[in-house]
């Protein structure tokens, strides 16, 4: 009985892995093979010699090269400035919304809410018309607060949830002995928050990396486009370089996918806290 | 006096992000939606009320979108939800690796869904893709299967991306559920002579039905949303394309402002019908008092 349990569990572990692990592993596979490797079926999973090409084209710093690496770059950018602006404001929203009284509270909160279910195509029509007009398709400032306007109900929810398990007597007591409502939230709710400001911002990060219904619309510019566009352009604009492309792809995985294997339980608690109140 | 405005004070700037970027775009929308209005004619912008909507409603490729739609979205909320219970049970027992297998559940939904859609493009590719060479190289089929070239089998390998990148939020959700049981209610019912099937119906079913709806429900709006794995698996065209590709493709390809904003506006609505299950599956509070 033991050993059947144990078998299958390690069957459900090599399944789970191949599901899991398996596109990467392919794709990293893929830009290693010499192209024209690639096209013969007779020839086994392995390349028989491996290539860096498609590695060395990228950094070398050619058009397609230079290209992807500037959408790194935006990325980066965009993602730095989402952080800057959408943690403060969500912190202090979190805040007014979760701790104070005042007429409109639960309005103001549900409209919030119910925004977290929009499909971007219903606002990025109108939104797409104001950026022409105001010449802002290529100001990565403009392109960020849209993502921002994207996040900000998950993170006020997230955060105002995990601000609520913070026993009001502490900041009574705060309050009490002089504290200002400021610095009460400064000295006391801040470094409570520690961690639950390390998901949202996790999160607000790796969706700003994922952006591409946005930006596809938004962004028209070599200075605002980010990586998943330029990605796209390599596969349906150009003539395809299968092992670029996946070289590119590899690549464009490694900060996202560095970030959630670092901070895995700020994420995970990130997300499950998403899913269960408070 | 100055007590009384300062929360709204503080909230100004959220107002502001959202009122500009959300609220008033989602009413403009509509009003596009009840004009005439193409690009291509631009000197003949007028009301012209619900016409888009019943031009909408009455074309084939509507219907077309919807199909695909509604096959997208059975098919991965239902395998989200199997799948995502069962890796959920599976993370759940512990072993000296739990934490890192944890870590490698959660990337396919930490990772841009666009280039996961690259991933799997070079599994199912029918040149030199891996299930091909995996298919002919154990001689089940003699020729490449066309996976992407055809319409069912296309949306069905939209359908196992989307699957992939849901199921670890499923299954987080389902860990969850099951952790927030307590181990009184097992040790008990198995005092009481339960067998394990009774238990997992009577006990851990009912009990993780509020977790479910969540993940459901969740699932359900990112099923209705999907744009980027189609783009990644068959460029923007027709083939598979959903009612959210359908408005992508009215709107700015073919610059028909006003029926595309009516489009976005319908998947709007099943959108809101999905939420608001959503938000009360979420404020739904569990007590075992």
């Amino acid at each position: 009985m033991r050993y059947a349990k144990k078998t299958g569990y390690v069957l459900a572990l090599i399944l789970f892995l191949i599901f899991t692990a398996g596109p990467f592993v392919w794709t990293f596979i893929l830009s290693v093979t010499p192209e024209h490797a690639m096209f013969t079926g007779d020839g086994g999973l392995l390349p028989e010699t491996v290539i860096w090409d498609n590695y060395t084209e990228l950094f070398s710093g050619g058009q397609r090269g230079s290209r992807f690496f500037v959408s790194l770059g935006n990325s980066l950018k965009a993602a730095g400035l989402t952080l800057c602006i959408g943690i403060p404001v969500a912190l202090v929203s979190a805040y007014v919304l979760g701790r104070m009284r005042f007429r409109g509270r639960e309005l103001i909160r549900s409209l919030l809410l119910i925004t977290m279910v929009i499909p971007v195509m219903a606002t990025i029509i109108p939104l797409y018309r104001m950026f022409a007009e105001g010449e802002l398709l290529d100001s990565l400032f403009w392109l960020t607060l849209v993502y921002i306007s994207s996040y900000l109900p998950m993170a006020v929810w997230l955060i105002s949830n995990y601000f609520s398990t913070i026993p009001g007597e502490l900041e009574e007591a705060a309050l009490i002995d002089g504290c200002g409502r400021v610095q009460s939230f400064l000295r006391l709710i801040l470094p409570l928050s520690r961690p639950i400001i390390l998901s949202v911002a996790l999160i607000m990060f790796l969706n700003t990396w994922s952006q591409f219904q946005i930006p596809l619309i938004l962004a028209s510019s070599m200075e605002t486009k980010p990586m998943a566009i330029v990605v796209s352009e390599f596969v349906t604009k150009d003539s395809i370089q299968y092992g670029l492309v996946a070289a590119a792809g590899m690549l464009a995985l490694i900060p996202p996918a560095v970030a959630a294997l670092v901070f895995r339980r700020y994420l995970v608690a990130g997300m499950t806290s998403g899913s269960v109140k408070g | 006096m100055k007590k009384k405005i300062f929360p709204y004070l503080l909230l100004t700037p959220m107002i502001l992000i959202m009122g500009v970027l959300v609220f008033y775009p989602i009413v403009a929308t509509f009003s596009y939606s009840l004009k005439k209005w193409k690009l291509t004619a631009p000197g003949d912008i007028r009301f012209i009320g619900l016409k888009n909507y019943l031009q909408i409603l009455g074309s084939d490729d509507f219907w077309y979108s919807m199909q695909n739609t509604l096959f997208i979205l059975v098919f991965v909320v239902a395998c989200t939800t199997l799948l995502g219970f069962f890796i959920g049970t599976f993370l759940n027992i512990r072993v000296r690796f739990s934490g890192i297998l944890l870590a490698l559940a959660v990337l396919p939904w930490a990772l841009p869904p666009f280039v996961n859609g690259i991933l799997w493009r070079f599994v199912f590719y029918s040149g030199y893709g891996f299930l091909n060479k995996l298919l002919t190289g154990i001689g089940l089929t003699e020729e490449p299967v066309e996976f992407l070239a055809s319409r069912w089998s296309l949306l069905l390998v939209v359908s196992i991306v989307v699957v992939w990148r849901s199921v670890p939020f499923m299954a987080l959700v389902c860990m969850a559920g099951r952790q927030s049981i307590p181990t009184g209610f097992y040790e008990a019912a198995r005092i009481d002579g339960g067998s394990r099937w009774q238990i997992f119906r009577r006990i851990t079913l009912p009990l993780m039905l509020p977790f479910l709806g969540v993940g459901v429900t969740s699932t359900s709006v990112t099923a209705i949303n999907v744009f980027d794995e189609i783009v990644a698996l068959s460029g923007y065209s027709d083939l598979a394309k959903n009612i959210l590709m359908d408005s992508y493709l009215t709107t700015f390809t073919f610059l028909n402002f006003g029926e595309g904003a009516a489009m976005t506006y319908i998947v709007l609505f099943f959108a809101l019908i999905l939420g608001i299950f959503y938000l009360r599956s979420l404020a739904k509070e569990v007590s075992y008092e």
